[in-house]
């Protein structure tokens, strides 16, 4: 099946206290504080083990974001 | 005994012999995945590349074209040898991570994939030389496969299939590359049937199956990738029941939501979770990959777009990252336009098989470029930006970072357009589509290759900034 040809990428900032992997999907993928690279469409963020942040999970949809204005989102340690 | 009767009791003999074994004849079945963790072994975060060859991430993709496609991409990789990156032990060809391939582009990568630098001893005398055509049609000859191919289960393409495993890939399996770990990670693609989506021979595919992909025969993938429509008839695998423990992935459950903000990553998914209904779909009927993507760009872009080449680009791993697409494209001269009467139902029929796979590999060759100029201007826009803090804010300030850094991206696209000599470039698009050709034209295939690779103005780009 063929489908629309161009795509598009978009940019994400997991802002955090420290250095720390960033769970997309379920999958680590880049870290904290820099701004990461993923597919248009709905993700989940988290971070890597150990759990010591809130939220546990967060539900996102990825869209019209660009390098100097990536979507931010927060994790913040307990 | 007379001898009439003896001749009647060998007819019978005959017959009831021929009946049996057309009774017996079957394709290879794939086998179900005992384990929810079988195929890690054949997905491609599995394959390592050593340290030092990590950050210069090298993919080549070689389309469709029969003999044409085999003997182009062999000249590309011949030259690709020749040339060094890190040191003078290690050539560009080493440091290569991912081969995806159609079609007639599959023997060559399959072929190196399974035996390394062999390739380059044996390969010409085994596939390119060789008239697999003629061995085809002798073993069509044969009357013993006449009465296997009386089986509804067993047609050409198990023959061709069966040819290439015992002539070419040595009975090999996808576990022979999987116990290789060692990238090149080759990803061969065929077109499911049914709803016309690629499928890739890969870990991750069969999961979606619930099928093994280890103890598949390579030959078999290969046969599928170059199953051309009515010559061919399509590779059939059965969808199998999961294995125990079997979870749909995260990110497949957060695609399914994207009907109307990716409709891309929504049918991709759509067209994988498609095998979960077991009792619709029990089997899958696969053929040529050129229907769903000629030059196998496609899979490079699932991987890069949400695949393992994210992940490493991600995780900060790519420097360069440089993509070969080796487009054997043909344009034989066609007098149909010269006639009032429209052409009749074959040429009709072979256009359109042919006219989409060309306009689409276009396009993809299109959008991968574009999509690597988007990455190159968003890392641009902030360093720009931080240039410009930096000059008017009296408190610096520093952005974040962009994941990956300043990477360099090169696509070099290489395909007989790229000849500038007229005559040669005519010669060349007048290749037709077979499994034969001539020794002289599959040299002058190789060396074209070689040649337009080094002429590439991308990869000369690539190795400039490179060195």
């Amino acid at each position: 099946m063929h489908h629309s040809i161009f795509l598009r990428m978009e940019y994400l900032l997991v802002k955090f206290d420290e250095r720390r992997g960033v769970l997309v999907d379920n999958v680590e993928e880049g870290f904290t504080n820099e701004v990461i690279e993923l597919e248009t469409g709905t993700h989940t963020i988290s971070l890597i083990e150990p759990k010591d942040f809130t939220p546990e999970l967060r539900e996102i949809i990825l869209r019209r974001t660009t390098s100097t204005k990536p979507k931010v989102i927060r994790f913040e340690k307990v | 005994m007379k001898k009439s009767e003896i001749s009647r009791q060998i007819v019978l003999t005959l017959i009831i012999t021929l009946f049996f074994l057309s009774g017996c004849a079957h394709y290879t079945i794939n086998q179900p995945a005992k384990q929810v963790n079988q195929n890690d072994a054949y997905e491609f975060n599995n394959f390592t590349q050593p340290e030092d060859g990590e950050e210069t991430f090298v993919i080549l993709t070689f389309s469709g074209g029969g003999t044409r496609a085999a003997a182009f991409s062999y000249g590309v990789m011949e030259k690709l040898r020749t040339i060094h990156l890190h040191s003078k032990d290690k050539t560009i060809l080493d440091d290569v991570d991912v081969i995806s391939t159609v079609s007639g582009g599959s023997f060559t990568g399959a072929y190196y994939a399974l035996f390394g630098d062999r390739i380059f001893e044996d390969y010409k005398a085994k596939f390119l030389y060789r008239n697999i055509e003629k061995e085809l049609a002798y073993k069509l000859l044969n009357p013993v496969n006449w009465a296997r191919l009386a089986s509804p289960y067993y047609s050409r393409i198990d023959l061709a299939s069966e040819l290439y495993d015992e002539t070419v890939f040595e009975s090999l399996t996808f576990k022979a590359l999987a116990d290789k770990v060692r990238r090149p990670f080759l990803i061969i693609n065929a077109t499911n049937l049914y709803n016309g989506a690629r499928f890739e021979f890969t870990g991750e595919q069969f999961n979606y199956i619930g099928s093994d992909i280890l103890s598949y025969p390579v030959a078999r993938a290969v046969a599928a990738s170059s199953a051309f429509p009515f010559l061919l008839a399509p590779v059939s695998l059965v969808n199998y029941p999961f294995p125990p423990g079997y979870e749909e992935s995260e990110a497949d459950k957060m695609a399914l939501q994207d009907y109307w903000v990716n409709k891309e990553r929504y049918f991709r998914t759509a067209n994988n979770l498609m095998f979960s209904d077991k009792t619709t779909h029990p089997y899958v009927h696969l053929m040529d990959g050129g229907l769903a993507d000629n030059i196998g760009l496609r899979a490079i872009q699932d991987l890069y777009v949400r695949g393992g080449i994210r992940k490493k680009i991600n995780d900060g791993k790519i420097k360069y990252l440089l993509v070969i697409v080796v487009n054997a494209k043909n344009a034989p001269p066609q007098k149909f336009d010269q006639n009032e009467s429209p052409p009749g139902l074959a040429t009709v029929g072979l256009k359109t098989c042919t006219i989409s796979m060309d306009n689409y590999s276009f396009e993809t060759i299109e959008s991968i470029k574009q999509i690597f100029e988007e990455r190159i201007k968003a890392q641009q826009y902030i360093e720009s930006c931080q240039e410009h803090l930096d000059k008017h804010c009296r408190d610096s300030y520093e952005l974040p970072s962009m994941s990956g850094g300043q990477m360099k991206l090169y696509v070099v696209d290489i395909s007989f357009d790229n000849v500038s000599d007229k005559d040669e470039r005519e010669f060349l698009k007048n290749l037709p589509t077979t499994f034969y050709l001539e020794k002289v034209e599959v040299d002058r295939l190789i060396e074209a290759g070689g040649r337009l690779l080094v002429e590439h103005p991308e990869f000369k780009a690539f190795l400039e900034e490179y060195r």
